[in-house]
């Protein structure tokens, strides 16, 4: 078994002249729950459909589980499932005959076992009680939740989802983040993908941020947190002393603006690196201000995000 | 984590195990609409078997006769089933499932390629074949009853069974390459449609490769046997004038001969289709593949056809004189016109053409895929594209199958011209020259278009170039006559017209209208002096477009 369960390397996929994905390269463990987060347009879908084997990248290596995705698709399609973004459902099939069309393509076992399996899965994601329903008559939630039981179906090894979240109640949220740290439990890797990483936070183990075809930072959420908050940051002081004295230093600083003043407390935002901070304080204190607090106020992720999907930063 | 028990995939030959059809099964036949329409189809089936049989009832006519003659109504009610709501079926749903986006779901099967296109094959007009099986027994009973010959009836339906599967799979090859649901059921019917009504026409002109892709060779030869015997008798006469199913120097049953050529036809669209199925953006044949295919459609149309030269059987007058000879004024012996081996020279030549544009359009990359053949290319440290990936250009190609085509058709008019039947004519030194310039431009100019000016383009100078003016020249044909030589300089603009105007030149020596005669020589070097000087101008932008977007593929 290969060290990683998905491993991608200067993965590359352009649509005519624009670039969609551009040289990017992940390793992704087994057992692991693994975010994209970037804004719409920022390459996830692209990169989720070559490693999926529904397109082929213009240049790039892809491997599941060991495998190759372009030497041994169908290896690889056996023990990886897909759940697309706005996911579809057939008209035509009830909820239980779309979901054992496809245990039958997996061949789970004759009709007895396949029709347990669908029951487990239908259960895991409440619709047991609609599987003689039609497929058109879910609304969106239930049809996102129904794409999540046809991906469960095979127990995977890896599982791909393009925003699963997107039409779920808080509840089946919950519930769906609960399904899918319990099959990393169970040695499942999940590449989970959306464009509010707060909802990512809470679920991933990892994570990582692409905008624009490139991949911007990765790591743990606080990892990520500060790599791509680390220029700008929103700081605070309290002074038990004159806070207009205090703005009108600040003021003088360098890469200090936005500065907002609440009581004793001054708060702004500061663009430099760590060692600008530390100089920063350093001042404060020799200029006798009366400093009681400083303090760095960790940025939020759609903060983050938009400032990412505004500045196009490199990392 | 719980491991499921799992098979390998499944094997394509198991149709009966094949979850896609196991899918179309359950949504297709569920007794709703299902039932309906196996009522309907046993009550039309019935009701014209019934009442065939009692008003054929009539004195001299025994009661196996009267038993044979709803045999050709069910088989026009069979053929609208299967070949016609069969053929759409297959198309729109294939469109269907690319259109709700599911599509992607089964791309993601882990079955090979194969079982998914034998599945959605025998899946997708699941019910038509049903209703198909439904209408047997009425002809059963006909078969029994009438005492027709079980060889010749199973001869019939064997090949009915071929043509629909040859349909079918072209109903599957145009939903995935059309969007709409509704354009891609029309056009496979359609298309069906013209198999058994124009098709049929272009068979009688030296195109007798064509009829052996309908069921009408074998259909005509058990035609004696589908109805009462005192008319079947008569049909025989008929019958034994059609000519064989020659090919080369081989004489071969009707049915054998189009099962072969069906079951060609048919493993190159199932070629087709495993492509798109293993990669949805390549090309749907490679450049190898639609090579060796132009290449065999060129063999048989000369197989079929040369072997009936010397009989005389080739020739559409023959054909019209056997039939209706009773009606026409009678010769001492027959013999051919000299406009005839003009018209199917000429018409030689268009199918040869159409062939050759279909089979560019297919393997010519566009601009975008150029790029990304480009940067995959580079990634691999090549300097080139590789020849045979679908970025590489296909001028090459095209140039190869207009050199196959223009040695195929000089072959025909040769084996024509140099025959017993025109001692007093042969060809031209310059024409096979003539026919390799008209083929060579109409198939590299379009080639040169699509790679340099993509397919949207290319399709807008298509009609301005190809369709406005022959719409134009036919207007002012018809309109007056004096009007005959405009019309004949502005048809001459369409690529399509120059192999008709070619044999006109160089091998309809008399009985041309005058004012043709004058025109038509004219205009056929000036448009075709104008077409070898576009291709040559297209041609060398084309190069400048490859190493632009080869250049701009460095760029991002």
């Amino acid at each position: 078994m290969s060290e990683a369960a998905i491993e991608i390397k200067d993965l590359r996929v352009d649509y005519g002249n624009f670039v969609a994905v551009q040289d990017i390269s992940l390793s992704i463990p087994y057992g692991e729950v693994f975010g994209l987060v970037g804004p719409n347009g920022a390459g996830k879908t692209s990169t989720f459909k070559v490693l999926t084997t529904l397109m082929e990248p213009t240049y790039g290596e892809v491997s599941v589980a060991g495998f190759d995705i372009f030497e041994s698709a169908e290896e690889a399609r056996r023990i990886m499932a897909y759940m697309p973004d706005l996911a579809p459902v057939p008209a035509d099939l009830k909820l239980w005959e779309f979901l054992d069309f496809y245990a039958d393509t997996h061949r789970l076992g004759g009709r007895r076992v396949r029709r347990e399996r669908v029951d487990e899965c239908l259960r895991i994601v409440n619709l047991f009680e609609k599987r003689e329903a039609w497929c058109k008559e879910l609304s969106r939630g239930q049809t996102q939740r129904l794409v999540l039981a046809k991906t469960l179906l095979h127990r995977p090894k890896v599982l791909v989802l393009d925003e699963p979240a997107s039409g779920l109640d808080p509840l089946s949220r919950r519930e769906m983040r609960i399904a899918l740290q319990a099959l990393a439990k169970e040695g499942a890797t999940v590449l989970v993908s959306s464009h509010i990483l707060s909802e990512l936070a809470e679920m991933c183990s990892s994570l990582c941020v692409m905008n624009q075809g490139r991949l911007l930072a990765s790591g743990t959420a606080d990892e990520v947190r500060r790599e791509l908050g680390r220029a700008e940051r929103q700081l605070s002081v309290v002074t038990f002393g004159d806070p207009e004295a205090l703005v009108s230093w600040l003021r003088e600083r360098p890469g200090v603006t936005d500065l907002k003043v609440d009581g004793l407390r001054v708060g702004f935002q500061f663009t430099g690196e760590d060692v600008d901070q530390e100089g920063l304080l350093l001042g404060l204190v020799n200029a006798g201000l009366k400093v009681r607090s400083f303090e760095e106020e960790s940025s939020s992720f759609e903060d983050i995000l938009v400032r990412v999907a505004e500045g196009n930063r490199e990392v | 984590m719980n491991e499921v028990k799992r098979k390998g995939p499944i094997p394509a030959w198991m149709i009966w195990a094949n979850p896609i059809v196991r899918r179309y099964c359950r949504s297709r036949l569920r007794p709703a609409g299902f039932g309906v329409m196996l009522l309907l189809t046993i009550l039309v089936s019935g009701f014209f078997f019934f009442v065939v049989r009692e008003a054929s009832s009539r004195p001299g006519l025994s009661v196996s006769d009267v038993a044979r003659m709803p045999l050709i109504p069910l088989l026009v009610i069979q053929g609208i089933i299967l070949f016609g709501l069969g053929t759409g079926q297959a198309a729109a749903g294939i469109t269907t499932e690319a259109d709700e986006g599911v599509i992607d779901y089964q791309r993601l099967a882990p079955m090979t390629p194969l079982a998914k296109v034998l599945g959605f094959l025998i899946g997708l007009p699941i019910r038509e074949w049903l209703l198909f099986f439904a209408t047997l027994p009425f002809t059963i009973y006909s078969v029994w009853k009438g005492g027709v010959p079980v060889t010749g009836i199973l001869q019939l339906y064997t090949v009915f069974v071929m043509a629909a599967i040859l349909y079918h799979l072209t109903g599957l090859l145009a939903g995935s390459v059309m969007k709409n649901r509704r354009w891609a059921f029309l056009t496979s019917t359609g298309m069906v449609l013209l198999l058994y009504t124009i098709i049929p026409q272009a068979s009688k002109f030296g195109l007798v490769y064509l009829k052996y892709v309908t069921i009408t060779p074998v259909f005509n030869e058990v035609y004696p046997y589908l109805i009462a015997r005192p008319f079947g008798e008569a049909a025989s006469l008929y019958q034994e004038i059609i000519p064989p199913a020659r090919f080369f120097g081989l004489n071969l049953p009707q049915y054998i001969f189009t099962l072969i050529s069906q079951g060609v036809l048919s493993f190159a669209m199932i070629t087709m289709l495993w492509r798109r199925w293993r990669k949805a953006d390549c090309h749907l044949l490679g450049k190898v593949g639609a090579t060796g295919l132009f290449g065999w459609l060129q063999v048989m149309l000369l197989g079929n056809a040369l072997p009936l030269i010397v009989s005389g059987d080739l020739f559409p007058s023959r054909g019209l004189r056997q039939k209706f000879g009773r009606f026409l004024p009678q010769k001492e012996s027959w013999a051919p016109e000299s406009w005839e081996a003009s018209v199917m020279v000429g018409l030689y030549g268009v199918v040869t053409l159409a062939c050759l544009w279909w089979l560019t359009f297919v393997i010519s990359a566009e601009d975008q895929g150029q790029v990304r053949g480009w940067r995959r290319a580079r990634k691999f440290g090549n300097s080139k594209l590789p020849v045979l990936s679908d970025a590489a250009t296909s001028v090459p190609w095209t140039l190869t199958m207009a050199v196959m085509g223009a040695v195929g058709w000089f072959i025909f008019a040769n084996a024509l011209m140099e025959s017993h039947w025109y001692p007093e004519l042969s060809l031209l030194v310059v024409t096979p020259v003539a026919m390799f310039l008209v083929l060579a431009s109409g198939g590299l100019g379009l080639s040169a278009l699509l790679e340099s000016v993509g397919r949207k383009v290319t399709g807008l100078i298509a009609i301005f170039v190809g369709v406005l003016p022959l719409m134009l020249g036919v207007i002012f044909a018809v309109s007056s006559r004096e009007l005959i030589t405009p019309a004949v300089w502005l048809g001459g603009i369409c690529p399509l017209t120059w192999p008709v105007y070619g044999s006109g030149v160089f091998l309809w020596q008399e009985g041309m209208p005058r004012d043709v005669a004058r025109a038509l020589p004219n205009a056929y070097w000036f448009w075709q002096g104008v077409a070898v000087l576009t291709v040559i101008w297209l041609l060398t932008k084309l190069r400048e477009a490859r190493k632009a977007i080869s250049e701009r593929s460095k760029e991002l």
